[in-house]
Parts: structure tokens; sequence; C-alpha cells
């Protein structure tokens, strides 16, 4: 295995487990300050000025919604989903010392809310800043396997 | 009294004044009724004009549980299409939207025209000499009729013309609507969130136009943007100069309308917006289009925030309809909109806007998703059924239309949709 997986690898598992951890501050932090998050609604590929998206976010949205969902009043979140992801199918386009990266991956995220077990999927596309000897999320866009589908309750993010 | 699955159902004693019995939410011969009485014979919305632009565009929509097909013709006609094959009623179009040439019926082959007429019926032979096929064309709704684009159907032949029944206070709040758009037309072509819930359908009609509980359930909400301009709005607040209003026939909104012309930060966007090269033409468009008065007008009142009963709500940027199930399921489909003749950057403004709230990965919406979830759980109890619809009975007024008004947080919305809802399921007619 090579160097530049091992890391990228260990990132998007660190990514995960902050979010199943429901710890959105540290998981927004991960993100470059210039960003974009991007979760498509109804297909995968349009322009975004022009189609609704499920997210549509820079860094300040995502902090705002990371912080929404700390407060402990947006009630579709209480009580929390427990969650865990299932990372894998890690495409890597670049090579170790380039600047930016691109990394393909599947997820599966089950979660119970309420006593009740739902599973997400999807495949997610990023672009990997380095810093620090390990990275920024520059992009990510994440393309639910529900993505055209009416969701009972989907306010965690992904 | 009337009749439900031979059962006699007392709507009296389930909807008074002031409260309405928890049954009305959870029981199965109640909602087979409303699906005849209200799904069919009443004006039902199906989607908007905008939506299948070009012939041989289509889309899929439903007449309460009934699938049906909303179609545009080569001739660029649009119809209401049962989605049934009128041979053996196998369903003839699977995808939720799209383009085509026709409906082809896979089971036998049967192939029907984007406006309804069977064209061709394979092995035609075996039906002998006096078959004629001009009487199996797809069926359709007996009326279908529109106001600015939004399209309605009724499977009654009689009763009230959509103009009675959108009347004209009701109309005034969708113009405002689309008097955005400085061409007067909005396009609901910008895709669709959808959101699902175990709870009965009128709790999202109910909750549309409810001005009680944003500053509850949405707290979260307003104390993000709290963090980002400093302070909460006072919209909903129990001193609020906003109303909740009964437009009559079980159509209400939430009208901010002396609030929003009375707030100087409306007023303070409105003016940066000018600052803008994109938002002076915007304004200028606007004030072309429908005069100084009104275009200043409608944006301060910024649009509106309305349910046309039962299952069209038009609210900030967005068209939403209400798909009903089963009495504990239910599916929202919300489509925001884009203004016909508006600069991209005043466009793509109202989707990002719309997504922050409305969007499932969004602040708002999901949390009253939820709050259905617990009402639907709490309805479970029996030993005290009623639901209490009494705020502000005392102080409601009724103005020269016959519109009766409350305080935004007062419950006249409700009552109005529950009083309209009583009428249509005691109404004597032969189902």
């Amino acid at each position: 295995m090579s160097a530049l997986r091992d890391k990228v690898e260990n990132f998007l598992y660190k990514e995960a487990r902050l979010m199943d951890e429901n710890r959105y501050l540290e998981w927004a932090g991960l993100y470059a300050d210039e960003c974009l998050y991007w979760i498509p609604c109804n297909e995968e590929d349009y322009d975004p000025a022009k189609h609704v998206s499920m997210l549509y976010a820079d860094n300040n949205l995502l902090k705002s919604h990371a912080l929404r969902l700390n407060e402990g009043k947006a009630f579709a979140q209480q009580p929390k989903s427990r969650m865990r992801r299932i990372v894998s199918n890690i495409e890597i386009d670049g090579d170790e010392g380039d600047e930016e990266i691109g990394v393909f991956a599947n997820f599966t995220v089950t979660e119970i809310r309420k006593h009740e077990q739902r599973v997400h999927s999807g495949r997610s596309e990023y672009k990997l800043v380095s810093e620090n000897g390990s990275f920024r999320i520059k992009y990510k866009k994440i393309n639910l396997v529900s993505i055209d589908e009416a969701q009972d309750n989907v306010t965690f993010l992904l | 009294m009337a009749t439900g699955n031979g059962r006699l159902i007392d709507y009296d004693a389930l909807v008074r004044e002031d409260a309405v019995h928890g049954d009305v939410y959870l029981r199965q011969d109640i909602f087979d009724e409303e699906m005849k009485r209200i799904y069919q014979r009443g004006w039902v919305y199906i989607g908007h004009q905008s939506e299948i632009p070009d012939p041989g565009d289509f889309k899929r929509s439903w007449l309460g549980l009934q699938p049906v097909i909303f179609s545009r013709d080569k001739a660029g006609k649009y119809h209401v299409l049962f989605n049934r094959c009128t041979h053996r009623a196998a369903s003839i179009c699977q995808e939720d939207w799209g383009n085509t040439t026709g409906f082809r019926c896979e089971y036998h082959g049967w192939l029907f025209r984007t406006d309804g007429e069977l064209a061709a019926v394979p092995y035609a032979d075996a039906y002998g000499d006096n078959f004629d096929k001009s009487r199996l064309n797809l069926r359709r709704p007996p009326r279908v009729d529109e106001y600015r684009g939004f399209v309605f159907a009724s499977m009654s032949e009689t009763g009230l013309s959509l103009t009675e029944h959108i009347s004209g206070p009701a109309r005034e709040q969708i113009d405002y609507f689309c008097d955005l758009s400085p061409e007067g037309e909005i396009l609901v072509q910008c895709g669709a969130t959808k959101l699902a819930y175990d709870g009965n359908w009128k709790l999202q009609m109910e909750n549309t136009i409810d001005g009680y509980h944003p500053n509850f359930t949405h707290q979260s909400f307003f104390s993000s943007i709290e963090r980002i301009t400093g302070s909460k709005p006072g919209i909903f607040k129990g001193d609020s100069l906003s109303e909740v209003r009964d437009l009559g026939m079980g159509h209400t909104n939430i009208d901010t309308r002396a609030y929003n012309r009375a707030d100087p930060a409306v007023k303070a966007r409105l003016d940066m917006m000018q600052q803008t090269s994109w938002g002076k033409k915007y304004y200028d468009d606007l004030v072309e289009a429908h005069g100084k008065e009104r275009a200043e007008d409608v944006l301060t009142v910024g649009g509106t925030h309305m349910n046309i009963f039962p299952n069209l709500c038009v609210l900030g940027q967005q068209v939403r309809t209400i798909r009903p199930i089963s009495p504990d399921r239910t599916e929202v489909f919300l489509r925001p909109s884009l203004l016909k003749g508006a600069p991209d950057e005043i466009n793509t403004m109202r989707i990002r806007q719309y997504e922050a709230f409305y969007s499932p990965h969004g602040g708002g919406i999901h949390d009253d998703v939820e709050m259905f979830n617990r009402v639907s759980e709490g309805l479970r109890c029996t030993i005290d059924p009623w639901l209490i619809f009494q705020r502000g009975l005392h102080r409601e007024t009724v103005d020269e239309d016959g519109v009766r008004i409350g305080q935004c947080t007062d419950e006249t919305s409700q009552r109005g949709q529950w009083r309209h809802w009583k009428t249509v399921m005691q109404e004597e007619i032969n189902l």
C-alpha cells in the first residue's frame, strides 16, 4: 500500500468517525476555508445555480449547520441518531506530493434513531489539499443512492 | 351525518369550533371518505404548467390515491390523464418525469398518444368489426382548470368552478407570489426535495400556516440567524403585526404584509439589493412590469405563505404538494420556483435561501416533520382525544371580503381549514 493511500484512508476514516460521533464542529474543521460541500438532489449532475440541492454549502454554512446540530435544539436530532459508517471502494486520482488530489469513496451509514434502523449509502467525491502532513477538504460532493426519494429524516450531515 | 364504509360518521361530534377529535387523523374510514369527497369531488392541485413546458413533456402526479399523468401533447396543450391502461389497468407511465412521443402499456402493447388518444392496439382484428378504439382513450378527470399556471382537476362534472373555489382573497396571495417575476410567471423547473412522515396529511396542512410554532419548533434555525445577524426575527412573536387569515373554502395564509411593511430590515435589504447591477435591473424590470407602487409592495411583501385546500402550499420560494398515502403516511414534494425574466443571481439566491431551511439537510423542515411524528405518537393516547385550536378565537375579526383574521400566533387559519373540511365531509351528495 502506498504512503499516499495510507494517508488518504486515515483521513477519510477520521472524517467518518467524527460524523459517526456527532462531532460536527471538529468535522467542519476538516474543511478548507474556501470549500464547497454539495449533496445533489434528484440527479447527480446539473448546474447548482439552476437546480435545487439537498445542501450546497461553503465553509460558513457548514459551520452554521454544525453549530445548529450541536446546540441540542434541532429537534429532528433530539434524540440524536446513533450511527456508524463504512467507507470503502476508495479510488485515488493523484500522486504523493501533488498539491491537490481527487478521491472517490463509497459509504454506507447505518443509523438508529428512536429504535428505528435505516441505511443510507452513496459515493463521495473529494478534492483534498495537503496541509501539515494531512489534508483539508476543498470539495466534497455526495451522490446518494436515495438521491430522488422522499426521506423521513436525514438531518445529520454526510 | 354521513356514511363511511357503511358506518355513520358523526362529524359534528369530531370537529368543534375550538377543537378537533384525534380520530380525524387516525381512522381509515374517515380517510377513505376524505379521498372520495375532498380528493375526487373537490379541486385538487396536479402540477404547474411550467413543469411540462415542451410538447411531449410529462410528469406523474396524483388525484388523491389515483395516479395521473400530467402531459403536454405535441400541439402544446396540457392534459391530466389517469395512469391506467384502458385494457387491463396496468399503469403506462413509470418514470416520474420526462419527454415522450406516447405512452405504451408494456403488458400487451397498447399505445396511447400524449393527449390520451389510443393510437394502436396489437392484433386489433381479434376484437371484431365493431371494435371502436376511440372509446378506449385514456380516462381523464371531467374538469381541469388553472390559475396562473397552477393546474387543478376535479372528478366531479358539476360543482363550483375553479374561479369560485379559489376566490379573490386567495387569488390575491397567488398573485403576490407570481408577480415577483417581471414577466408575471414562475417557473417550477429546478427540481424537488421530498419528505415523508408517519402521520396524517392534514398535519402538514395545519403546519404550513401555523404562525405559533416557528419560535419553538424552529428555535435552532432562528439561533443560526441570530449568530449571523445579531438578532432573532420578531415576525412570529405574540405581538407581531403578522396575521393568520382564513380566506374561505379552506384556503388560509400567514399574512406578513403589515410586519414587512413596518420592518426597517426589509427596507434595508431591498435598498442593499439595488446596490448590485443585477438587483437594480430586477427592481427596474419589476417597476416597468407592475408600476412603482405595486413593484415595491410585491418586493416588500416578498411573495406569500399560504395553503390552497387541500394539497397545495405556496410559500417563500416554493410550491409544495401534499400527497396523502394512508391515514398515517404522507409524502410532501417541495419545489422551489424561479422567477421568469429575473436575473440569474436572483434565481440562484432563491434556491440557496430555500435550501437553507427546506432542503433535507437544511435547517428547518425536518424539525416540522419530527413534530408530525410526535403528534402521531401522542394521538394514540385516548384518555383525552381532543386537539385544541382555540387560540385567538375571542379576538378574531372579519373583513369586508369575509376573511377571518387573527394575530399570527392565533389558530384562525387552522379553524378555517377545519370548518371547510367539516362542510365538505357533511355535504349531502351521493358518493
